[in-house]
């Protein structure tokens, strides 16, 4: 067990460490002069941006910048942002939890529709029901989740008045998280469906049904329970998706998370706060990958005890 | 008699027996109708669209739906459904374009790390998991901050976002055709690594490839609408289906079908394309059509 923390330790790392040479590399592969860019907006003079040149070292080979970025970022320094002049890590360490708080709210929201959806449809695989079950889901896939954001702001905000249309309070969290997490319960309820069914076929299901153990016991205590090892094996890439899903939601309900803050410094050509975004990013999602396949390892034996 | 009855009808190729089974499954039916609706809109678009889809004031501004504009007007008096017929021809230039762009170098780093096996595999292969890992809407915004905004530049951010997924499956399908004893047999007569690669690989990946590329297709319309619907893709006055909604955000309470009709073809386009996908894949493999 112990290995298998290490070894997904090391595979987070390696992620993370591919993002800093690609981050470094980005602002090499602009065409054009990429300190002319980002300061299109300002008034400057070509002293000042030979100054600015040096300062963020982009006048330095590329191997020489790459070891100057890497020491900054070991010693948690992201740069400062063009526009304001902040502390990158700072301004995304005070945007994160926005964000994180929205993609946990879709994650369960996803979870709790799409799961009982996909296991509703594979436990009564072949009905209408189950044909609805999947008919909704297909829908619910192909919708795209900034419009589902708009139709409920609309219903809900604009029509109805009962939640607010945009903010940051738990009331302003519903809408978002809604539009995030129902978007991808329909992939989930898909994928939940056939993982389930896979194990309705199993053997130790129908034992359990054929020595008469009540039908709640056997779905709940035998099925279930196996059928969560795949669908927690699915919530890494799923915790990845809703991340980024969360750039497009948060930019429809004005929601100050990272997301918003990313597309702001696209549009500004802030490259020191695309970089660090980036980064971010990747750190963030690696490392949720490495908790949620610890947890997965844990709940299926065969991994734990090393096959 | 009796021998006529017992014998076997002429199977029909089988290209046509694929394109029967679609028909037969009812999502393909579905997705395939959806497409071609899409495909001759996108052809005829400049004979079926009432107006212009620039021309501001075909009609009056934010007007409702109505006899003389089925899906309304926007708030230039642009006629919706004339943009929407039009918008159909970039989408479906989106959804190639990208894909094209995904397929093509995936398939070449799924064929070329699949093949070398070793290290240049678990290398090219490393570099390939770390990036699929970053998302592709993470990658996507990484190449139009490189690139700048603009439609083309979001085309080319989606494809490129892709490749990881693309070059993750080729290399899957490698490694199950190497193990076949007709590569295993090519390989001890001695054919040449190029031989070996565009002869007897290539030929077994591109089937799969084209069924998960149009799978692909409703993922690259849905990133583009996305991209242009944040204003990273299509400009003003662009008729392009993300960027209809986007600009519909503000007179969501005024004009709601400036908000209901592009996000419905969207999500049409969508449906389409995943059902043909769908159908695609239970025709190609009946197991699926058992469950």
């Amino acid at each position: 067990m112990l290995r298998f923390i290490a070894q997904r330790l090391v595979a987070a790392l390696i992620t993370i460490w591919v993002a800093t040479i690609a981050v470094t590399l980005l602002i090499h592969l602009v065409p054009g002069d990429p300190v002319r860019i980002m300061y299109s907006g300002f008034q400057t003079t070509p002293e000042q941006i030979e100054e600015i040149r040096t300062r963020l070292g982009l006048d330095q080979p590329v191997w020489r910048q790459y070891l100057m970025y890497m020491g900054r970022v070991l010693q948690g320094d992201l740069g400062h942002s063009i526009v304001g002049d902040q502390p990158v890590l700072t301004t995304l360490l005070q945007r994160f939890p926005a964000t994180l708080l929205l993609t946990i709210a879709s994650l369960f929201i996803a979870v709790v529709v799409g799961g009982s959806l996909g296991f509703f449809a594979a436990y009564r695989r072949g009905t209408v029901w189950d044909f609805g079950a999947m008919t909704l889901a297909i829908v619910g896939v192909s919708m795209p989740h900034f419009w589902l954001g708009l139709i409920l702001l609309f219903i809900f905000s604009l029509s109805l008045g009962w939640l607010p249309v945009g903010g940051s309070g738990f009331m302003n969290l519903i809408l978002p998280a809604m539009t995030l997490g129902l978007a991808n319960a329909a992939i989930l309820a898909r994928l939940t469906r056939s993982a389930m069914i896979d194990i309705f076929d199993q053997d130790f299901v129908r034992t359990a049904q054929a020595k008469g153990l009540p039908q709640t016991l056997v779905l709940y205590r035998h099925a279930l329970r196996s059928g969560l090892v795949p669908i927690v094996a699915m919530l890494g890439l799923q915790f990845a998706y809703l991340m980024g899903g969360a750039i497009v939601v948060e930019n429809v309900f004005a929601w100050n998370g990272v997301g918003r803050l990313a597309i702001q410094a696209v549009f500004a050509r802030d490259y020191p706060l695309i970089q660090g975004f980036i980064l971010f990013f990747a750190t963030v999602v690696a490392l949720a990958s490495v908790i949620i396949d610890v947890t997965y390892a844990l709940l299926d034996p065969r991994i734990r005890y090393g096959k | 008699m009796t021998t006529e009855t017992i014998e076997a009808p002429a199977r029909p190729e089988r290209p046509q027996r694929a394109y029967a089974a679609l028909f037969r499954s009812p999502s393909g039916a579905v997705g395939l109708v959806i497409v071609a609706v899409l495909v001759v809109c996108a052809i005829l678009a400049p004979y079926i669209a009432p107006h212009d889809p620039l021309v501001m004031a075909a009609g009056p501004r934010l007007e409702p739906p109505s006899l003389a504009h089925w899906m309304g007007t926007d708030q230039f008096g642009r006629d919706v459904l004339s943009r929407i017929i039009y918008g159909s021809r970039l989408t479906l230039m989106i959804g190639t374009i990208a894909v094209g762009i995904s397929l093509s170098a995936g398939l070449l780093l799924g064929l070329v790390a699949g093949y070398a096996s070793g290290w240049t595999e678990r290398v090219l292969m490393r570099i390939v998991d770390v990036l699929f890992s970053f998302t592709e809407i993470v990658i996507a915004l990484a190449c139009i901050a490189i690139l700048g905004v603009g439609l083309v530049n979001a085309m080319i951010a989606i494809g490129i976002a892709s490749i990881p997924f693309y070059a993750r499956v080729t290399h899957s399908i490698v490694l199950v055709e190497k193990n076949k004893p007709y590569f295993e047999s090519a390989v001890a007569a001695g054919a040449s690594h190029a031989r070996l690669i565009f002869l007897h690989l290539l030929p077994n990946v591109i089937p799969t490839l084209i069924v998960i590329g149009t799978l692909g297709v409703s993922t690259a319309v849905l990133a583009a609408a996305g991209l242009s619907f944040l204003g990273l893709g299509a400009q003003p006055p662009q008729p392009e289906w993300g960027f209809m909604l986007s600009s519909s955000r503000d007179l969501i309470s005024r004009a709601p079908w400036m908000m209901i009709f592009p996000g419905l073809a969207i999500a049409i386009t969508v449906l389409g394309f995943n059902l043909l996908g769908d159908g695609v894949r239970e025709v190609l493999d009946p197991r699926q059509r058992a469950r």
